[in-house]
C-alpha cells in the first residue's frame, strides 16, 4: 500500500502516554513510560499487628490489583498501629494461610517506542493510532519484535539464499533485505551482530521455529538484548522475493524503515510507491503463483480457461495459462496467483 | 430448467431469483435460487475467493445458469443476479480476545479454556498456576495482552481456594481499570471475595465449569461467553454471522426431520460444530482458531502428526511448509495431489481434535460436512473420508455435504422461515454421501461385523464380512434403499447401550454408497512406517475406487 496509512501501537497495560493528539513522532521516539513489575515480595501483616491469618481481612485497607505507593498503609488495626507498604507495587493477593501480602514492586520506568514515523490520530485504551506517511508492504509470515532501521540489501538476486557468512558488523542496526531463505544460523547470527530486522522472499517453517526455540532459551536464560524482527513476503520454503519488489527494495536501500515481525508489517519511508499486487488477474498482467509446485515463480497470464477444469489435485477450478519466465507454459488455478502491478499502471 | 416466469413487466420476463450468500474469510460461496417448474430450486452455485470482487461473482453464476435459463432472461441474467434478493451471512470480522488466569492447567484452566474456545473466542494469553513461569512473568504476560475480556477459573466449589484468589488478585493488577469485563468461573464460595478485587460491575459470576474433582459442568460458562462475544465483538448482527446461521439451519433441520444431526463446518479460520436432537434442541461449539488457516496446526508436534497419517511419504518439515503456506494464502487451493493430501488430513485432524473436546458422537442419524475442503472435494468418498476419519461416529448413520454453503444464510432467516426456506429446497441443500455403519472393538481374526444388505429389486448382497481394521464400500446409488442385516461380533460394538448381537437398520445411499467401517475408535494404525502407509493406502483405495461389491 502506498501513501498514508493508520498504525495502531498496542501499549501494555500501566502505560502512561507522553504524547498528544497530532504530535509528530519519530522511529526512535518514546511515546510513554511504563514500570513493569517485578519479583512480588511477602510483606508480613499478621506479627506486626498481633493477629491470626484468618483475622486479615477485616483490617485491610488495600484490595488486590490496587497500586501502592512506598509508605501507603496496607493494614490498621484499632490504636493506630498499621504495616505500611515498604516499596510501591501492585498488590496481588493476601494469604489466609500464612498472614503475608503478597506485594510486586515496580522495576525502572522503562520507555515505549513507536518504531514508526507519523503523526498521533488518536489515543485509545491500550493503544495509540499513528498516521504513517509511507511505502506499506503487507508480509505473508513474520515473527518477532517492532524494529526499525536502514534498509539494506544482502543478496545479489532474489534467488539467493542468505548465508551467514555474508552478515557482518556492517548491518548491525539495519533491515537486511535476504532471499529465498535464510538458515536458523544465519537469523542467529544476524540478530547476534545486532541486525535490526530481515526481510525474506521465504524460509522453511523449521528454521524459522529453530530460530525462535533458540531466542527462547536465550531469554529464558536472561541473556538476550536487543529486538529483532523477521518478515516473509512471498511463502514458506525456499521461495525467492518477486523480481519487481526486489527491484524495488533495491531502489530504497538506504531508507529508514519500520518492520513489525509479529503483524507482519514493513514501512519504508520516503519511498516510491511499491509495486502492487491484486488477485483475480486478468489476460497480460504479469503473474506471480502463489502453491506447489510455482510457488514464487512469476510469469505471464496468457489465457483463462473457460469453464471449471480440474487441477492436477483433482480440485475443479478456474484456470489460468501462464508462460512461466523459464519457458514453460502451464495452467494454474486463478485462485493460486496474484497480478503484480507496477507503480507506474496507477 | 428453466427460470423465469411468464408474465411480464414492461416487455421483460421476470425472473424470480434470490441469492445465499457465504462470505467466509478466504471462500465466498453463493448460490442462485430460482422457481422451475413451480418448485423452488438452487438452480447454481459457485464459490470464489472473498479477496475477489462482487461482480466476478455474479458473472460466474450467470455463467452456470446460462445454459438452464429460460431464453427471455438469459441475456440479462448479470442484472437479475445483481439486483436479486440476498439473504447473506459472513465469518465474524475479528474474533473475540479474551485472557485465561486459572488455578490448574488440566483442570480449571482446560475447562475454562475448551469453554471460551467452543464459544468462538480467542484465548491470547493463558496463565496458571502450574505453568512454569514466575509471578512476575505471569502478570507481565497478562498485562500485555490485547483483550476484550478476562476469564477466571479455579476452585471448587466446596473448597474454595486460596490459588483462585491468587490468580484473580493477579487479574485485578494485570488489568488496571479500563472497560474489559471480568467473569468469574471459580468456586462459588469466592465468588463475593473476588468480586471485591474489582470496581462494582466489572465481574460476571458464572457457574463453575469444574465445581468438582470429578464433575465438568461446561454449558453455563459456554452460554454466557457466547452472549457476551455477541455483546462486544460482534454486537446486534449475531444471526448474519455464519457459525449462529449453520447451528441454527442444523437445530431446524434436526427437528423437521426427526433425527439427531451433527453438522461440522471447517473453514479457513472457524470451525463449527453444531449438533441437534430430534426435537431441535441444539449445542453449538464455534472454534475461532480451529479452521485449517488456524496457527494450531503448526504447532510444534502438529504438522510431524498430519504428516504421520498420510499414506503417501511426505516428511512433517513439508507439511509444515504446506500448513503454513495454507495459513499465510487460505484463499489459493491445493494444486497437487500432495498439498490436497495434506490438507484432506489436516482437516481430519482439526475433526479429530474438535470430536475429542466434546460430548460423545455416537447414536448421530444425520453427519453433514461443510466448507469448502469438506464439501468441494474433488471426489464425493474424500469428503466422506475426512468426516468419518475424523469425527469416527460410531454406529449407523447417514452422510451429506452441504455443496452451496447454503446451511449458514438460510440458517440466518427468522424463525418461521428456516422452516420454510429448509423445507422447500430440502432435495437441493444437501447432497448424500451414502451410510456407514462404524463399529468399536474386534478381536483379529474374527470379523468384527456381518452385513447382510437387501435392496429392492437387486441382489442381495453378503454376507459380507468386515475384519477389524478393514473398511469395505457397498455401492448404494442415491435414492436407494437397502435394509441391513447386521451381526456384531462379541467384543465389537455400536455404541447401542444394550451388547445387541444382531441389528436390523434401513439406510439410503448417496454418491458414495455403504460404508461398512470395522476400523476401530479411534483408528489403530501400525507403527512402523511402512506397515502404516500401507494401511492407510488400502483405506483410501477402498474409498475411492468404483464401490464393486
Amino acid at each position: 500500500m502506498n501513501g498514508v496509512s493508520l498504525h495502531r501501537v498496542h501499549l501494555p497495560r500501566g502505560t502512561l502516554v507522553s504524547v498528544r493528539v497530532g504530535a509528530a513522532i519519530r522511529p526512535d521516539e518514546v511515546i510513554g513510560l511504563r514500570r513493569g513489575a517485578m519479583a512480588p515480595v511477602h510483606v508480613p501483616l499478621t506479627r506486626p499487628l498481633h493477629l491470626q491469618p484468618s483475622e486479615v481481612d477485616a483490617v485491610l485497607v488495600v484490595r488486590p490489583g490496587e497500586r501502592v505507593e512506598v509508605d501507603q498503609p496496607l493494614a490498621l488495626v484499632e490504636g493506630g498501629r498499621a504495616v505500611t507498604a515498604p516499596l510501591a507495587g501492585l498488590v496481588l493477593s493476601v494469604s489466609r494461610r500464612d498472614g503475608t501480602l503478597l506485594l510486586a514492586p515496580l522495576g525502572p520506568e522503562q520507555p515505549v517506542i513507536s518504531h514508526v514515523r507519523g503523526r498521533v490520530r488518536t489515543i485509545e485504551e491500550g493503544a495509540l493510532v499513528i498516521e504513517v506517511p509511507a511505502a506499506r508492504l503487507r508480509g505473508v509470515g513474520g515473527s518477532g519484535d517492532a524494529v526499525h532501521g536502514e534498509l539494506v540489501v544482502g543478496v545479489p538476486s532474489p534467488e539467493d539464499e542468505l548465508r551467514a557468512a555474508a552478515i557482518d558488523s556492517g548491518a548491525t542496526g539495519k533491515i537486511l533485505v535476504g532471499g529465498s531463505r535464510a538458515s536458523a544460523e544465519t537469523l542467529t547470527r544476524a540478530r547476534a551482530m545486532g541486525v535490526a530486522g530481515i526481510v525474506l522472499g521465504g524460509v522453511l517453517d523449521k528454521e524459522l521455529r529453530d530460530f525462535e526455540a533458540i531466542q527462547r532459551r536465550r531469554r529464558e536464560s536472561g541473556g538476550m538484548t536487543g529486538s529483532f524482527g523477521i518478515l516473509l513476503v512471498e511463502g514458506f520454503g525456499k521461495v525467492g522475493i518477486d523480481r519487481g519488489l526486489f527491484t524495488w527494495f533495491r531502489a530504497h536501500a538506504g531508507r529508514v524503515a519500520s518492520l513489525f515481525g509479529a503483524d507482519r508489517l514493513l514501512y519504508v519511508y520516503d519511498a516510491a510507491p511499491l509495486p502492487e499486487r491484486r488477485t483475480l488477474a486478468r489476460v497480460g498482467d504479469r503473474v506471480i503463483a502463489h502453491r506447489r509446485p510455482f510457488q514464487g515463480r512469476g510469469g505471464v497470464l496468457v489465457a483463462l480457461l473457460d469453464d471449471l477444469h480440474a487441477a492436477q489435485s483433482g480440485i475443479p477450478a478456474r484456470m489460468a495459462l501462464v508462460r512461466f519466465e523459464d519457458g514453460r507454459l502451464a495452467p494454474v488455478p486463478l485462485a493460486n496467483i496474484e497480478a503484480t502491478v507496477a507503480p507506474t499502471a496507477h | 430448467m428453466t427460470i423465469g416466469n411468464p408474465e411480464t413487466i414492461a416487455g421483460l420476463a421476470r425472473a424470480e431469483l434470490s441469492l445465499l450468500i457465504d462470505i467466509g474469510s478466504a471462500w465466498t460461496k453463493a448460490a442462485v435460487v430460482g422457481r422451475t417448474r413451480g418448485r423452488w430450486r438452487i438452480a447454481a452455485h459457485a464459490a470464489q475467493p472473498s479477496s475477489w470482487d462482487e461482480a466476478e461473482l455474479i458473472a460466474t453464476l450467470a455463467a452456470r445458469l446460462a445454459g438452464s435459463a429460460d431464453p427471455r432472461v438469459s441475456g440479462r441474467l448479470g442484472v437479475l443476479l445483481a439486483d436479486a434478493p440476498r439473504i447473506s451471512v459472513h465469518t465474524p470480522t475479528r474474533p473475540g480476545r479474551i485472557a485465561l488466569a486459572a488455578v490448574s492447567s488440566e483442570l480449571s484452566g482446560r475447562a475454562a479454556r475448551l469453554a471460551a474456545e467452543a464459544a468462538g473466542w480467542v484465548v491470547v494469553e493463558a496463565v496458571t498456576a502450574d505453568d512454569g513461569r514466575t509471578v512476575a512473568e505471569r502478570l507481565s504476560a497478562l498485562q500485555s495482552a490485547e483483550v476484550d475480556a478476562w476469564l477466571l477459573a479455579g476452585g471448587f466449589d466446596a473448597e474454595g481456594g486460596e490459588g483462585a484468589l491468587e490468580m484473580a488478585g493477579l487479574v485485578a493488577a494485570a488489568r488496571g481499570g479500563g472497560r474489559s469485563p471480568v467473569v468469574w468461573a471459580g468456586s462459588a464460595a469466592l465468588r463475593d471475595q473476588v468480586a471485591d478485587f474489582f470496581d462494582p460491575g466489572v465481574l460476571r459470576p458464572v457457574a463453575n465449569p469444574r465445581p468438582s474433582a470429578d464433575r465438568e459442568n461446561p454449558l453455563p460458562l459456554r452460554r454466557y461467553l457466547d452472549a457476551l462475544i455477541e455483546r462486544l465483538v460482534e454486537r446486534g448482527a449475531a444471526r448474519q454471522l455464519a457459525p449462529i446461521g449453520f447451528g441454527r439451519a442444523v437445530a431446524e433441520l434436526a427437528r423437521a426431520a426427526r433425527l439427531r444431526i451433527l453438522g461440522v463446518d471447517l473453514g479457513a479460520r472457524y470451525a463449527t460444530w453444531a449438533s441437534a436432537d430430534e426435537n431441535g434442541i441444539a449445542d453449538s461449539r464455534v472454534v475461532a482458531s480451529g479452521g485449517l488457516a488456524s496457527p494450531s496446526l503448526t504447532l510444534p508436534g502438529r504438522p510431524a502428526r498430519i504428516a504421520h497419517s498420510l499414506s503417501v511419504a511426505i516428511d512433517g518439515l513439508a507439511v509444515a511448509d504446506a500448513l503454513q503456506n495454507l495459513r499465510a494464502r487460505p484463499g489459493s487451493l491445493p494444486q497437487t495431489d500432495e498439498e490436497l493430501a495434506i490438507v484432506h488430513a489436516a482437516a481430519r485432524d482439526l475433526l479429530g481434535e474438535l470430536a475429542a473436546n466434546g460430548p460423545a458422537t455416537g447414536g448421530i442419524d444425520l453427519l453433514i460436512g461443510s466448507g469448502r475442503t469438506i464439501a468441494a472435494a474433488p471426489v464425493p468418498a474424500q469428503a466422506m473420508q475426512v468426516l468419518l476419519d475424523g469425527i469416527r461416529p460410531i454406529g449407523i448413520l447417514q452422510l451429506a455435504i452441504d455443496p452451496a454453503g447454503a446451511l449458514g444464510p438460510l440458517g440466518a432467516l427468522r424463525d418461521d422461515e428456516i422452516v420454510e426456506g429448509l423445507g422447500m429446497l430440502r432435495d437441493d441443500v444437501l447432497t448424500p454421501l451414502g451410510a456407514a455403519v462404524v463399529c468399536q472393538g474386534g478381536r483379529p481374526g474374527h470379523p468384527a461385523m456381518r452385513v447382510a444388505v437387501r435392496r429392492a429389486g437387486w441382489p442381495a448382497l453378503g454376507p459380507i464380512d468386515v475384519r477389524p481394521g478393514q473398511v469395505e464400500v457397498v455401492p448404494l446409488a442415491r435414492g436407494q434403499v437397502a435394509e441391513l442385516e447386521i451381526e456384531l461380533d462379541t467384543s465389537a460394538t455400536l455404541g447401542a447401550p444394550r451388547r445387541t448381537r444382531r441389528l436390523r437398520a434401513t439406510v439410503s445411499g448417496g454418491a458414495v454408497g455403504l460404508v461398512l467401517d470395522a476400523r476401530d475408535v479411534p483408528l489403530q494404525l501400525p507403527r512402523r512406517t511402512d506397515d502404516r502407509r500401507a494401511v492407510l493406502t488400502s483405506w483410501r483405495e477402498a474409498f475411492t475406487r468404483e464401490a464393486s461389491l
